[in-house]
């Protein structure tokens, strides 16, 4: 995309995810659409806008739904892996057992993929047909659920690519938990400019201008890593195991952010009267979808040792 | 020439060639078998061309994209052909000179960096001079037309092998700050230097002390202008946090890779270095295009200090865990080399500006957070 489309869309999105229904507005805004033409760069841009907003939405639902060639919409809601995992919801047809995002209490179908042996097959359910339970948990504005249900009996379903999905939505998370981050960082940054102690801002200590830039650092890494990623899947040309990277290297960097942020700004930075404390509900959960930086870890320190080699160098 | 084509040419010639630029192998190889080594690969890619993409025709190069210059060390280094250190002094000093020296002598000196034929080091730091760069003492007076420049330099790499020395001296008065420093190209066998190598803690002549006394360096090897000497350092800076970062970030890769071809580290130590060398690597990656676009580089490079510092003492962390026996007790050469490597990185958080006053300029300069008193 061009510099000026990118700038356009951008701004358009963030209107969009002011408006009290999100989900509509983007919808109505074409954004699918979008997603079709442009790929993953227009997801890129989205769940960066939602990330700093703090607003939710279940475009998660769709980024999945185009990776998976099905064509999504509000009324079709895929279900998640298990928090903290990335294998598909059902195996070889046992019961089906994941998340959905808000979207699952709405839609009227649901598409879910089942591993068999490694190949993916994909079958749309009636919602009606799953148990679906609302979670309050850490983050009730987020309106996850768990989804429990039986793989339809007879039902080969059609064959689809589940790991490039998995890592379009890590892709997209990263995004979300990179703007979630950058909102943490201002929030901290502006309130570390005008608290006065000691006749003069706290900004003036290094000890707090180091948490600051500590939180830079861990954002930029998580952003040129997405991008990376991100180009590698728009390409083709590169292993999904690099969107896994990004997705853990953007959780745990939003979890250095939010424990530097909260520091910096303590007793405010505590209450459910500031900002933050939505941020930080909101990425430490977002963590834990399609993978968290723990299990994402330890997944590829494993694969590294059973292949004996590095993912493939990034070329310049 | 573009990238795909230098790339797969350059692979070939190293194919066809890698038995000529193998380095001298063993636990006793000397630090100068090693310079004489780097001379010769840097011979060999400069007659073949290599050596002379990237860098423009006024200085003996052949032109293009300078990712040119970051691939050929990524190459050599990825084939352990050289250590980055050492063959990335080149990228930290050459452009500035480039840009400050009088083009004559740019023309006459870059060619012979490039070539091998020289050795070139960077008096910067003094004994009471580290990260407070501006307050320098090294003294330099105008008499006639020629400087003499009076004083002492410390943590000065390579220079027992150096030719040449980017030095920043002390021009205006003791209180002058960063407006009274002036750059000199220096001539390093001139009169009243004398160079003492300092053994580091693995087990290397590192870095040296470098005294000047009455030392006299003609006025034409001014770079930049008088009392514009701070303008030289703040461009040659973030130079040290570019293309040879990128190529360090090479060896990190090489050398993850020998340890996992031979070793098991605990799965989740290794997943996160192997993340944390990807998010470097992303990083870099962007620099080394912004930097081929032409654009000006600046404070935004201590973010990717900050991360290969902190990446290099996570590999070799992860090396000191899963090779602890080899590190601490080893004397074979392959210990002796995971032990120098693990203690060098230590080094990495120190060197070219501290973790610290990286740390600085990320908060004055990019988060703009104001004065920090």
């Amino acid at each position: 995309m061009e510099d000026s489309v990118t700038q356009a869309l951008a701004d358009g999105l963030r209107r969009v995810l002011q408006q009290p229904a999100p989900d509509t507005a983007l919808e109505e805004f074409g954004w699918r659409e979008a997603l079709a033409t442009e790929g993953l760069s227009v997801a890129a841009l989205l769940f960066a806008e939602q990330g700093a907003a703090g607003v939710a939405s279940t475009a998660l639902d769709d980024v999945l739904a185009a990776a998976l060639d099905r064509p999504g919409g509000p009324e079709t809601a895929v279900i998640l892996p298990a928090y903290e995992r990335t294998a598909a919801p059902s195996t070889d047809g046992a019961p089906i057992r994941g998340l959905g995002t808000a979207r699952v209490a709405r839609a009227a179908t649901a598409i879910v993929v089942s591993d068999a042996g490694g190949r993916h097959r994909a079958v749309a359910i009636p919602t009606a047909e799953l148990r679906c339970t609302p979670i309050s948990g850490l983050d009730p504005r987020l309106g996850l659920a768990t989804v429990d249900g039986e793989w339809p009996a007879g039902e080969a379903g059609d064959e689809v690519d589940w790991p490039r999905a998995v890592a379009a939505g890590q892709i997209a998370l990263a995004y979300e938990l990179i703007g979630a981050s950058r909102t943490m960082l201002t929030l901290a940054r502006d309130h570390a400019l005008v608290r006065t102690q000691f006749d003069r801002p706290i900004a003036a200590f290094q000890a707090v201008r180091h948490r600051l830039a500590e939180c830079l650092v861990a954002i930029e890494a998580a952003q040129a890593a997405a991008d990376a990623a991100r180009e590698a899947a728009e390409s083709g040309g590169f292993p999904t195991s690099l969107a896994g990277m990004a997705k853990a290297l953007a959780g745990r960097g939003a979890r250095t952010v939010a424990r530097h942020c909260q520091q910096v700004l303590a007793g405010i930075g505590f209450t459910a009267e500031h900002a933050l404390h939505g941020y930080v509900r909101r990425v430490l959960t977002l963590d834990g979808l399609l993978g968290s930086a723990r299990t994402l870890t330890v997944d590829l320190g494993q694969e590294l040792l059973r292949t004996r080699q590095l993912p493939p160098a990034l070329p310049l | 020439m573009d990238l795909d084509q230098f790339r797969a040419g350059l692979d070939a010639w190293l194919d066809e060639h890698e038995a000529e630029l193998a380095p001298p192998a063993g636990a006793d190889v000397t630090f100068d078998e090693e310079m004489a080594h780097l001379s010769k690969v840097k011979r060999l890619t400069y007659d073949a061309g290599w050596m002379r993409w990237g860098w423009p025709e006024r200085v003996g190069g052949l032109g293009g994209s300078t990712l040119m210059r970051a691939y050929l060390g990524e190459a050599l280094t990825v084939r352990d052909l050289v250590e980055p250190g050492i063959y990335s002094m080149t990228e930290v000093l050459a452009p500035t000179v480039i840009t400050f020296a009088r083009p004559e002598l740019a023309a006459e000196m870059v060619p012979r960096l490039l070539r091998g034929d020289e050795t070139w080091c960077q008096g910067f730091s003094e004994p009471g001079t580290g990260s407070n760069l501006a307050s320098l003492s090294c003294r330099a007076r105008l008499d006639g037309d020629v400087w003499r420049v009076t004083g002492q330099k410390v943590w000065t790499s390579l220079a027992q092998y150096a030719h040449r020395c980017v030095l920043l001296t002390r021009t205006g008065p003791p209180e002058s700050g960063s407006r009274g420093i002036t750059a000199l190209f220096v001539d390093m066998d001139s009169p009243g230097i004398t160079v003492r190598p300092i053994r580091a803690i693995h087990g290397r002549d590192e870095f040296c002390e470098v005294f000047f006394d009455d030392v006299v360096v003609p006025v034409d090897r001014t770079l930049g202008e008088v009392n514009g000497g701070w303008a030289v350092a703040m461009d040659l800076l973030p130079y040290e946090r570019s293309t040879a970062l990128w190529h360090r970030g090479a060896f990190l890769r090489r050398r993850l890779t020998d340890l996992l071809a031979t070793e098991s580290p605990d799965p989740a130590a290794l997943g996160s270095v192997v993340q944390q060398l990807f998010a470097f690597h992303a990083r870099s990656r962007g620099t080394q295009h912004r930097m081929a676009r032409g654009e000006t580089l600046g404070p935004e490079t201590s973010i990717d200090k900050v991360l290969l510092a902190t990446t290099e003492q996570a590999v070799f962390d992860l090396v000191a865990d899963t090779v602890a026996d080899r590190v601490v007790l080893g004397d074979d050469p392959t210990s002796a080399r995971w032990r120098r490597e693990f203690l060098y990185s230590r080094a990495a958080t120190i060197y070219g500006g501290t973790a610290e006053v990286q740390r600085n300029i990320i908060a004055r300069r990019l988060l703009d957070l104001g004065a920090d008193r």
